[in-house]
C-alpha cells in the first residue's frame, strides 16, 4: 500500500511538471499552429544552462535561473523572427516549420554534447531534505516542485485571461482572420507567443531536471511525452493538458510500479491510440479545426 | 511506322538516356575497380535509396506526413531475421514475409488509426509507434536480443561476397524504383496530385482519400520492411540502433535534401548521406551539428532540395531556347518541400 | 419514384439554421432551377446533398435510397456529382487528367474520356495544363470532368457566374444537350432569375434556409413572396 501511495506521489509530481512543460507546446500550437518539434530540447538547453550556472559557476540557484531564462527570451525571438515567420508565409508551412525545428532540435543535442559531454547530470535540488508523512518520506524538494507548479498554472490561467496580450493570444488563436480584423499585430502576437512558450517550456526543464536525470538526449524522450500529453487533451487546451499531463503522470508511476520501466513507453503508446480513438479532438476538447 | 516512332521518341530523350547510362555504369561497377569497402557502401546506399523514396512516397507525394518508417524498417528486419534464426529457414522465404509481415502490421496498427486523422497528429502517433518498438524488442529479447541486438542472422548465401550484396541490393533497388514510378505515375499518384489540388473537386468526382491513403501506406510498409529484410540478411547483424535519432534523421534528410516529391532526389540523397556518413565516420558527433545544420539550411533557402537546384540549373541552361512556359523545369523549380508535384522530374 | 428525394432537411452551424425543413423531389431527366438570395442556403443545401456537409436532420433519398451519412466520394459513385462556385482545378495536370480523374474514380469507363472532350470541344486544348484557363473553358473542363464520373445526377452551382452574355447562351445550350444525349438530371443554382426561368422544367426558391416556393417557372413571377424578396424588381439582373 505505501508503495502504491508512494508511486501515486510521485505520479502526481511528475504530472504536474509534464503539464508546466506541455503547456509551452499546447499555447504555441494553439496560437500559431507551429508544432515544435525542438520543444524538449528547449527544455532540456535551459536546464542545462542551469545546471552549469549553478554547479560549474557556483552561482545561486535564481540567478541561473533568470539568466537561463533570457537565454531563453532570445532564443524564442531569433527563431521567430529568423525562420519561422518567413516558413509560415509559404504554402507548405506546415511541413516547412515541422522540419526546420526537428533541425534546430539536432543543432541544440549537438551544442549540447559539444559543451558539455554525454555524461548524465541533474539539476540540485532547490529544497534539500525530506519530510516524514504517514505514507512515507516525501522529499522537500518534491513538494516545491508541486507547489511551483500550481503556481505556474495559476499564473498562466492569469496571464490569458487578464492580461492584453493574453487575450489577443487568446482572440488569435479562435480566429486568426478575426484577430487581423480587430487589429491585432500578428507578428507581435506570435513573438509574444514564442518568448512565453520558451519560457514555459525552460522552466519546466529547470524543474524536470531537478527530478530526474538529463542527458544530450533526454530533449527526444521530453518532446514526445509532451506531445502525448498535447495530443492527448487536445491541441491547444490549455486545461485539458493539464488533466492529461496529470492522468498519464500517474499511469507512468503505476505502470513503472507493477510492470517495469521498460512498458512506459508500450503503455503511452496505447494510451495515445485509445484516446485518440475515443476523443480526436482530445478529453476536453480543443478547436475543432 | 509514325505511331511507333512517337512511342520510341520519348525513350531517347537526353534524361532517359541519362538515367540507362547511369545505370548500365551501376551494373558494371564492380568489373570496374571498384573497391570492397566502395561496393559495401553501394549496397547499403541502394537499401537506403529505397527508403528514403518510399518515406518520400507518403510525405512528398500523398501529403502524409509519416515520422514512423524506420519503425516499418525495423519490423521487416527483426521478423525476417527472427524467422530465419529461430526456424532455420532461408532469408529467400523470410524476407517476403518479413515484408507482408511489415505490411499487414502497419496498415492494421499503425494506417487505420492514422489515415482518419490529419497533419500533425498523423507526424505524431507514426512517430510514437516507431519509438515504441524499441521498448517491444526489448520485451521479447529472448528473440531479438534486446539492447544488444541479434548477431549471426543468416546471409543471403554461405560467405556473401561484397560483390555479391552489391548485385542483390541493386536488383531490390531497381524492382522498388519501377514499383515506385507505377505508382507515382498511376491512380493513386493521380490521386494525390488532385487532392492535393484540389481537395473538394477531387472529393466530389470520387477520390477516396482514406482509400488511397491507405493504399499508399501498405505499399510503403512493404518496400521499406522489405529494404530491413535485405539490410538484416545482409549485413548479418541488426540492433535497435537503427531506432536511434540519428539514423532517423539520416534517412529522413536523405529525401529531403534530395528533394521531396521527387523521384529521384531521394536516390541522391541517399548516395550522398550514405558515402558522407561512411567516410565522416572519424568526425564523430560532428556529423550529426552538420545534419541539423544541412536540414534547417535546406529548409529556409532551398526547400526544393538538391532536385530545386538542378531544375533551376536546367532552366537557366534551357530558357533562351525553349522559353519560359516549360513546366519540366520553371515550375518543378519553384515547387516548395512536400508539394511532391513530379514535374521537377520532367512529367 | 423520384431520382433524389430531400425530406425535411435541416442544417444549423451553431445557432445559425442554414437549412429549415427543406423538401423537394427532383424527377429523372429534369432540369431543376434553385434561386434565391445571398445567404439562403443554396450552396449549403448543395453541400448536404454531395455529403460535404452532415445535415442536423432529415433524409436525402438517391433512387429510393438513403445518402445521408455517406461520403462526397460514395455519393459520387452512386451517380452524383456537384460543382463548386468557384472552380478549383487540378493545376499541376493537363485538361485531359483533370478529366481522365472523373473517369478512373468515379467509376466510369475511361474510354468516355475522349468523347466527352470531343462533346465538350476541348480536345484541341486537351494537353494543355489546366492553369490560367480562361473562365469559359474552366466550367466545361468542371462539367467534362463531372460527365466522365458517368453520374445520372449533376448539381451545378451558380455555373454562369462571371459569363458574358455570348457565354451564357453557349452554356445553356451545353445545358440541354447534355439533357438531351446524356438523360442526366441537372440541378442548378443561378441567381439570375430569368435565365433560370428559361432553362428550368421546374423550380425551387429559397429564402432564410426555408422553401419560398416550388413550382413551374411560369409561375415564379406572379408569386407574391419571390415579388417580394426579389424587391419588386423581379428580373433579379
Amino acid at each position: 500500500m505505501d508503495a502504491f501511495l508512494n508511486s501515486l506521489a510521485s505520479g502526481l509530481i511528475v504530472g504536474s511538471l509534464y503539464a508546466i512543460m506541455a503547456m509551452g507546446l499546447t499555447i504555441l500550437y494553439g496560437v500559431s499552429h507551429v508544432f515544435n518539434f525542438a520543444h524538449g530540447h528547449v527544455a532540456v538547453v535551459a536546464a542545462y544552462l542551469v545546471w552549469f550556472a549553478a554547479v560549474r559557476l557556483g552561482l545561486a540557484l535564481p540567478v541561473g535561473v533568470a539568466a537561463a531564462l533570457l537565454v531563453m527570451v532570445v532564443l524564442a525571438l531569433a527563431t521567430y523572427w529568423g525562420a519561422i515567420r518567413g516558413l509560415l508565409r509559404r504554402s507548405e508551412w506546415g511541413f516547412g516549420t515541422l522540419l526546420f525545428t526537428l533541425g534546430l532540435a539536432i543543432l541544440a543535442e549537438y551544442a549540447l554534447l559539444e559543451l558539455f559531454g554525454p555524461r548524465v547530470k541533474s539539476v540540485p535540488a532547490v529544497l534539500p531534505g525530506s519530510v516524514r508523512l504517514w505514507f512515507g518520506r516525501l522529499a522537500l524538494n518534491d513538494l516545491f516542485l508541486i507547489t511551483a507548479s500550481v503556481v505556474l498554472m495559476v499564473l498562466v490561467g492569469a496571464f490569458l485571461k487578464r492580461t492584453l496580450t493574453g487575450q489577443a493570444m487568446r482572440a488569435v488563436a479562435q480566429s486568426l482572420p478575426g484577430a487581423q480584423v480587430v487589429g491585432i499585430d500578428i507578428d507581435r502576437i506570435y513573438g509574444a507567443t514564442f518568448i512565453f512558450a520558451f519560457v514555459m517550456t525552460g522552466l519546466s526543464g529547470v524543474l524536470l531536471g531537478t527530478k530526474t536525470y538529463m542527458t544530450p538526449h533526454i530533449g527526444w524522450e521530453w518532446m514526445i511525452k509532451g506531445f502525448v500529453i498535447v495530443a492527448f487533451g487536445g491541441l491547444g487546451s490549455v486545461p485539458g493538458a493539464i488533466v492529461a499531463a496529470f492522468l498519464l503522470g500517474v499511469v507512468e508511476a503505476l505502470v513503472t510500479l507493477y510492470l517495469g520501466a521498460i512498458w512506459i513507453w508500450p503503455a503511452w503508446l496505447v494510451t495515445f491510440i485509445v484516446a485518440l480513438w475515443l476523443r480526436p479532438q482530445g478529453i476536453l476538447g480543443g478547436r475543432s479545426t | 511506322m509514325r505511331g511507333a516512332g512517337r512511342r520510341l521518341m520519348p525513350l531517347l530523350r537526353p534524361r532517359n538516356l541519362v538515367l540507362a547510362s547511369v545505370g548500365a555504369l551501376l551494373v558494371a561497377w564492380p568489373y570496374l575497380g571498384a573497391d570492397r569497402f566502395v561496393l559495401h557502401v553501394a549496397a547499403l546506399t541502394f537499401v537506403w535509396a529505397v527508403v528514403a523514396s518510399y518515406w518520400n512516397l507518403t510525405n512528398g507525394f500523398a501529403g502524409i506526413t509519416s515520422l514512423g518508417n524506420m519503425g516499418f524498417f525495423a519490423i521487416g528486419a527483426y521478423t525476417s531475421a527472427v524467422l530465419a534464426k529461430e526456424l532455420d529457414l532461408t532469408p529467400w522465404a523470410t524476407m517476403p514475409v518479413g515484408a507482408l509481415a511489415t505490411m499487414a502490421l502497419v496498415t492494421v496498427l499503425v494506417g487505420l488509426p492514422v489515415l482518419r486523422l490529419r497533419g500533425i497528429y498523423i507526424a505524431l502517433l507514426t512517430l510514437a509507434f516507431a519509438d515504441a518498438l524499441p521498448s517491444v524488442i526489448t520485451i521479447f529479447r529472448a528473440w531479438t536480443g534486446g539492447g544488444i541486438g541479434l548477431l549471426g542472422i543468416p546471409e543471403l548465401l554461405e560467405d556473401l561476397e561484397k560483390w555479391q550484396a552489391y548485385y542483390f541490393a541493386l536488383a531490390f533497388f531497381a524492382v522498388a524504383q519501377a514499383a515506385l514510378v507505377l505508382v507515382v505515375r498511376g491512380a493513386p499518384g493521380l490521386a494525390f496530385v488532385a487532392l492535393r489540388d484540389s481537395e473538394p473537386f477531387a472529393q466530389a468526382l470520387g477520390v477516396d482519400r482514406f482509400k488511397e491513403g491507405l493504399r499508399v501506406f501498405a505499399i510503403s510498409a512493404f518496400f521499406t520492411g522489405f529494404a530491413g529484410a535485405l539490410y538484416a540478411h545482409l549485413l548479418g547483424q541488426i540492433s535497435p540502433a537503427m531506432l536511434g535519432i540519428e539514423q532517423f534523421l539520416m534517412v529522413i534528410s536523405m529525401w529531403m535534401l534530395g528533394g521531396a516529391g521527387t523521384l529521384l532526389g531521394p536516390v541522391l540523397g541517399a548516395a550522398i548521406i550514405t558515402f558522407g556518413n561512411e567516410y565522416l565516420r572519424v568526425a564523430g558527433s560532428l556529423r550529426l551539428g552538420l545534419l541539423g545544420l544541412a536540414i534547417v539550411i535546406t529548409v529556409l533557402f532551398f526547400p526544393g532540395g538538391i532536385m530545386q537546384l538542378v531544375g533551376r540549373a536546367r532552366g537557366f541552361l534551357t530558357r533562351p531556347r525553349r522559353g519560359g512556359s516549360d513546366p519540366d523545369t520553371v515550375d518543378g523549380a519553384a515547387l516548395p518541400v512536400g508539394s511532391g508535384s513530379e514535374t521537377g522530374e520532367g512529367r | 419514384m423520384s431520382v433524389l428525394e430531400v425530406s425535411d432537411l435541416a442544417k444549423r452551424f451553431g445557432s445559425l439554421e442554414a437549412l429549415r425543413g427543406v423538401s423537394f423531389a427532383v424527377e429523372e431527366g429534369e432540369v431543376f432551377g434553385i434561386a434565391g438570395p445571398n445567404g439562403a442556403g443554396k450552396s449549403v443545401l448543395f453541400a448536404c446533398i454531395a455529403g460535404f456537409y452532415r445535415p442536423s436532420s432529415g433524409s436525402i433519398r438517391l433512387d429510393g435510397e438513403e445518402i445521408v451519412g455517406l461520403g462526397p466520394h460514395q455519393i459520387c459513385h452512386r451517380g452524383l456529382v456537384r460543382t463548386f462556385q468557384t472552380p478549383a482545378l487540378f493545376h499541376s495536370l493537363s485538361i485531359r487528367e483533370n478529366v481522365l480523374i472523373g473517369a478512373r474514380f468515379g467509376g466510369a469507363k475511361e474510354d468516355r474520356v475522349e468523347d466527352i472532350l470531343r462533346f465538350l470541344d476541348l480536345e484541341r486544348v486537351a494537353e494543355r495544363r489546366a492553369v490560367n484557363l480562361d473562365l469559359f473553358t474552366t466550367k466545361r473542363v468542371v462539367l467534362a470532368a463531372a460527365l466522365a464520373t458517368g453520374c445520372r445526377v449533376l448539381l451545378l452551382d451558380e455555373p454562369m457566374a462571371g459569363f458574358s452574355f455570348g457565354e451564357v447562351e453557349r452554356y445553356l445550350d451545353l445545358v440541354a444537350e447534355i439533357r438531351r444525349t446524356c438523360g442526366v438530371t441537372i440541378l442548378i443554382i443561378e441567381h439570375l432569375l430569368d435565365v433560370l426561368i428559361g432553362v428550368s422544367d421546374r423550380m425551387m426558391i429559397l429564402h432564410h434556409g426555408q422553401v419560398l416556393f416550388s413550382g413551374p417557372p411560369d409561375e415564379v413571377r406572379r408569386h407574391q413572396g419571390v415579388v417580394d424578396v426579389y424587391l419588386g424588381g423581379g428580373t433579379g439582373g
